[in-house]
């Protein structure tokens, strides 16, 4: 071993290399806290820096104690409250940048490294993305090289050996991990209440819709489901997602009507053809909307409770979703709903509020007058979309108070919010009843993975009409102004734009960019389903699936201790047993000497097989044989260690030379016992 | 009666927990059974900071939460088989001692052995005396090599000093868990009788009684010689060395004084007043041989059984006090 001297004194280097290890953990939290905290702390961490470098002497305590109280204060006031999650980020950071100038013994090293791996832990509250992992892999291996590199006594290898050492442990750690991963028994939290800024900034469907309130559309990539199927995906014009029905309109906003309860009673459905099995994994949204294809058979178990319906067919949850979740649902394309409503109740799919839209109210009454058919009404009002100057856009002009009015007979541009809004009111003006179902149409079909993936871009208004003797009936009529958008996707009716417009990229399948997006969406799913969603339910299945019938608690320990310490031995046992390799006679001569040692005749450390023997020779403890034998094996392992080696012959292999004798010493040494 | 049962009962246990063993002979092994393992104060930190990170992970359903708590649970698992392995396996075999005087530190030189492919770093030794632990010292032993380390051990009575036992213990790599063992070597150093600080002087007899010329060889001033180790600081001639230039090769002078052989000097145990105490006693003829051997006389030795005729030179020297030591006694 030989090290070369660091240019650094060793406790600045350790020092430093602490203060470097503590930015890394830092880093992370810098970039989301209040501005004030991230220059605060890069302050200390600078005024740390300096002090190591200068050799100068540690702030004293009566200069640091107002200078935590301030901190603490300033953390006080930015969040209104020391606890909850960001507020209790914010004081470990700030308390983290505060014990570095206060480092005195190596107690406050364990402190401070402790409270590094509770911030690694609080990163995964904003992201668990596999970026993100990798950042932390990489902090808990400086970590580990910082908490190593305070151990050394005397000699310390350089950074770079330090750094191997640490990457070791973590290596050998990730056997142990995946282990206790996948066998550990899962809780399914949370424990106890979440404070309330668990969740937040969460995009998704939202329960009510303004059409003339929006000029710009959020083209948000952001993925909102997606979908293994297990029976053959059906065409793309079918695949709708359907999410909260909005029945009850104020003029000029649309909302929910039912109120949210699982005891909608029995839903009168009748379905035909075969089910489409498939498995919804479903990103947080903080609703408790449950997608499916139109329309679930059943309500899936979601996070180990039983879903619901409504009296209008939408599939919710007992809980708003803040975890990923999946379950499996089937669904039949081919359906009827409402055959069994009475005309009462149908009234409230009538409604509409006085004094709003006059123009279309009376066009409406004027197509009834005209159309006394509802069906042959619905296929007028459709045609009239196609056949006329409507315009599908994603900045549609701002409308006023008679938004619909506006909508159908002058801007004539919107997107399928504006289109479902005017159908279902032109529907109700004409005695239909209708309502407006939002969700999500359509998807992307990932050929790497084979999932389905549904992005909020994919959302989607539609509209439902109800015939006498056919229920209710989906009625699109976006797709009668921009097939394409059913048929194909958004991005083919609004070219995909990247850095804010700027650059028109093409990311359609076959590009490059396209394939390069496929793998690392594939990539993210299998991180998704395999990594994040794992739960004491994926749990269960997968070691059902392993042929684990039992799979309760005391079995799931027993199995983790065994896999567990398999894994370890795995890992560990070829660190432990690194001895060096000696040849076969030096065992057997080792072997020996333990022998006569345990017999009261060690070999002293200066003594060679020759002393040892002539020794052992002139012992009368022993019987004569003995002694004859031991003196023989001594000589002939004298003699095979230290003789000169004959001339071997070439055409013989050397093994076969010493093979002999080294058996013959195997055959001596029962003689010596 | 009841304290000292339970005292016995503990030590056995301890005894047998910890195979306490009696001195060892040639090289001892740290196999697995001699090497104990526990968390130190800061891993069972780790262990609250685990079962806080876990609660969190579980509270927030957080997947990769879960995932970063069992990572850093296996390396404290991996990092207790670091630790054991940092100190089991190692051989272990007792060096040297130098006989000391009774009251100084008594040096044993160990020698730690590391045949494993892997470096030990940060294994710190000391002595277990009286069940308290003595000042420990951090060794590191590189792969395939040998180390020396030399532990010292406060010495109060005079005779054989058997080495106390050695507690061997690490923390490396991540000081998160301690692995201990315990050795006695087999070796023993010779603790001379402490000498006596402020002994009357030597005891001169003429060798003629009745003349009264022998004189203690102190007066006569004979010359200069060039200065041989153990020469008294007072006799060096100072006032030459200082005309001396010691770069040009000058060495020291001692002044060099002659009689004295006129007088023979016997250093007698009971020629001491037997009223005094046998330790005391012992003192005052270790303090004698040692001013004996500074001034250069020759001086003869009794001791019980031993008679020494008038010598000089260390292998005397060292033979008088080994007698002195190993006198039997209420020491």
């Amino acid at each position: 071993m030989k090290f070369a001297a660091s240019p650094l004194p060793r406790d600045k280097s350790d020092t430093l290399l602490l203060l470097g290890t503590c930015l890394l953990v830092l880093a992370p939290h810098l970039l989301r806290l209040p501005g004030w905290v991230s220059l605060f702390c890069g302050l200390l961490l600078v005024w740390r820096g300096w002090i190591t470098f200068r050799g100068n002497r540690m702030p004293p305590q009566w200069l640091l104690l107002p200078i935590a109280c301030a901190a603490m204060a300033g953390g006080y006031f930015s969040h209104r409250t020391f606890f909850g999650r960001d507020a209790g980020v914010t004081l470990l950071v700030l308390l983290l940048a505060l014990k570095l100038l206060e480092m005195r013994a190596k107690r406050d090293l364990f402190t401070v490294v402790f409270v590094c791996f509770f911030l690694l832990l609080a990163n995964f509250f904003y992201s668990q993305k596999i970026a993100m992992a990798a950042l932390m892999a990489l902090s808990v291996v400086a970590l580990l090289v910082t908490q190593l590199s305070f151990q050394y006594t005397g000699l310390v290898p350089p950074l770079k050996a330090r750094v191997a050492h640490g990457a070791l442990i973590f290596a050998l750690a990730l056997p142990v991990t995946l282990v206790l991963f996948v066998l550990f028994p899962r809780i399914q939290g949370p424990l106890w209440s979440m404070p309330s800024d668990a969740r937040s900034g969460r995009t998704g469907l939202s329960e009510n819709m303004t059409p003339g309130n929006i000029s710009d559309l959020a083209n948000s990539e952001e993925v909102a489901f997606r979908v293994e199927f297990i029976d053959p995906i059906p065409r793309r014009g079918n695949l709708y997602w359907r999410g909260p029905v909005l029945s009850a309109f104020d003029g000029r906003t649309w909302s929910r009507m039912t109120p949210l309860r699982n005891d909608a009673g029995p839903l009168m459905v009748e379905r035909r053809g075969p089910p489409v099995r498939h498995a919804v994994t479903l990103e947080p949204s903080g609703h408790p909307w449950l997608f499916a294809l139109e329309l679930p058979e059943y309500a899936p178990v979601v996070a180990g409770r039983p879903a619901g319906f409504t009296g209008e067919i939408e599939m919710h949850s007992a809980h708003r979703i803040e975890q990923r979740v999946r379950y499996d649902v089937s669904s039949h394309l081919d359906f009827d709903t409402g055959l069994d409503l009475t005309e009462a109740a149908l009234q409230r799919w009538r409604s509409l509020p006085a004094g709003f839209n006059p123009q279309t109210l009376a066009y409406a009454a004027r197509l009834r007058a005209e159309t006394p058919e509802p069906s042959a009404l619905v296929n007028q009002v459709l045609a009239k979309f196609r056949r006329e100057a409507y315009r599908y856009t994603l900045t549609p002009p701002l409308l006023g108070r008679d938004s619909v009015d506006e909508f159908l007979f002058s801007t004539r541009a919107g997107f399928c919010e504006h289109y479902a809004s005017a159908f279902v009111v032109l529907m109700r003006g004409a005695g239909i009843p209708a309502r407006v179902v939002t969700g999500y149409q359509g998807g992307e079909f990932n050929p790497v993975d084979g999932y389905l993936t549904v992005r909020q871009s994919d959302a989607h208004a539609w509209a439902e009409v109800w015939l006498a003797g056919k229920g209710w009936l989906r009625v699109d009529p976006t797709a009668a102004v921009a097939p394409e958008r059913v048929e194909r996707n958004l991005a083919s009716v609004i070219p995909r734009q990247a850095f804010g417009g700027l650059l028109n990229l093409d990311m359609s399948e076959d590009t490059l960019l396209g394939r390069v997006r496929f793998n690392f969406d594939a990539v993210t799913n299998q991180w998704n389903q395999w990594v994040l969603n794992y739960s004491a339910d994926q749990q269960q299945n997968l070691l059902r699936s392993l042929g684990f019938t039992q799979t309760d608690w005391p079995a799931l320990i027993g199995l983790l201790f065994a896999a567990g310490s398999v894994a370890l031995a795995i890992v560990v046992l070829p660190l432990i047993w690194n001895r060096r390799k000696i040849d076969p006679a030096t065992a057997l001569y080792h072997t020996l000497c333990r022998d006569l040692a345990r017999r009261g005749l060690p070999r002293a450390p200066h003594e060679g097989p020759r002393d040892y023997g002539g020794r052992i020779a002139a012992d009368q403890r022993l019987p004569a044989t003995q002694r004859i034998a031991i003196g023989r094996f001594l000589t002939l392992y004298e003699s095979l260690q230290y003789a000169p080696q004959p001339q071997r012959d070439r055409t013989q292999l050397p093994f076969r030379v010493s093979h002999p004798t080294v058996a013959q010493l195997k055959n001596l040494l029962p003689q010596c016992r | 009666m009841l304290h000292r049962l339970r005292l016995s009962l503990r030590n056995h246990l301890n005894q047998w927990v910890f195979q306490l063993r009696d001195a060892e002979p040639g090289e001892a092994f740290l196999n697995q059974r001699r090497v104990f393992i526990m968390p130190t104060r800061a891993g069972l930190a780790f262990v609250v900071l685990l079962i806080v990170l876990f609660i969190g992970a579980v509270n927030y359903n957080l997947s990769l939460g879960f995932g970063f708590t069992f990572l850093i649970a296996g390396c404290a698992l991996i990092d207790m088989h670091l630790t054991f392995r940092n100190l089991a396996h190692l051989y272990l075999r007792a060096g040297r001692a130098q006989p000391v005087f009774c009251g100084e530190e008594a040096q044993f030189e160990l020698h730690l052995i590391n045949r494993r492919k892997h470096d030990r770093y940060a294994l710190w030794l000391g002595f277990l005396e009286d069940g308290a632990l003595g000042i420990a010292h951090a060794v590191d032993v590189p792969a395939n090599t040998t180390c020396n380390i030399t532990l010292s051990c406060h010495t109060v009575k005079r005779g054989w000093l058997q080495t106390p036992r050695v507690r061997l213990q690490t923390r490396f790599p991540l000081g998160l868990l301690r692995a201990w063992s315990y050795w006695r070597p087999d070796l023993q150093a010779l603790i001379y009788p402490r000498p006596e600080l402020q002994a009357p002087p030597l005891p001169m007899r003429a060798k003629g009684d009745d003349t009264g010329a022998g004189s203690a060889g102190h007066d006569d001033f004979a010359g200069i010689r060039a200065y041989q180790p153990g020469d008294q600081l007072k006799h060096l001639a100072w006032r030459q060395i200082a005309r001396i230039d010691l770069e040009d090769g000058g060495t020291l002078v001692t002044k060099h004084f002659e009689g004295g052989g006129a007088s023979e000097l016997c250093l007698d145990l009971t020629a001491l007043p037997p009223q005094m105490d046998l330790e005391d006693r012992l003192s005052r003829m270790t303090r004698w041989v040692l001013d004996a051997e500074a001034a250069g006389l020759p001086y003869a030795f009794r001791l019980g059984a031993h008679h020494f005729p008038a010598a000089l030179g260390p292998a005397h020297q060292a033979a008088c006090l080994s007698a002195l030591a190993l006198y039997p006694g209420a020491a």
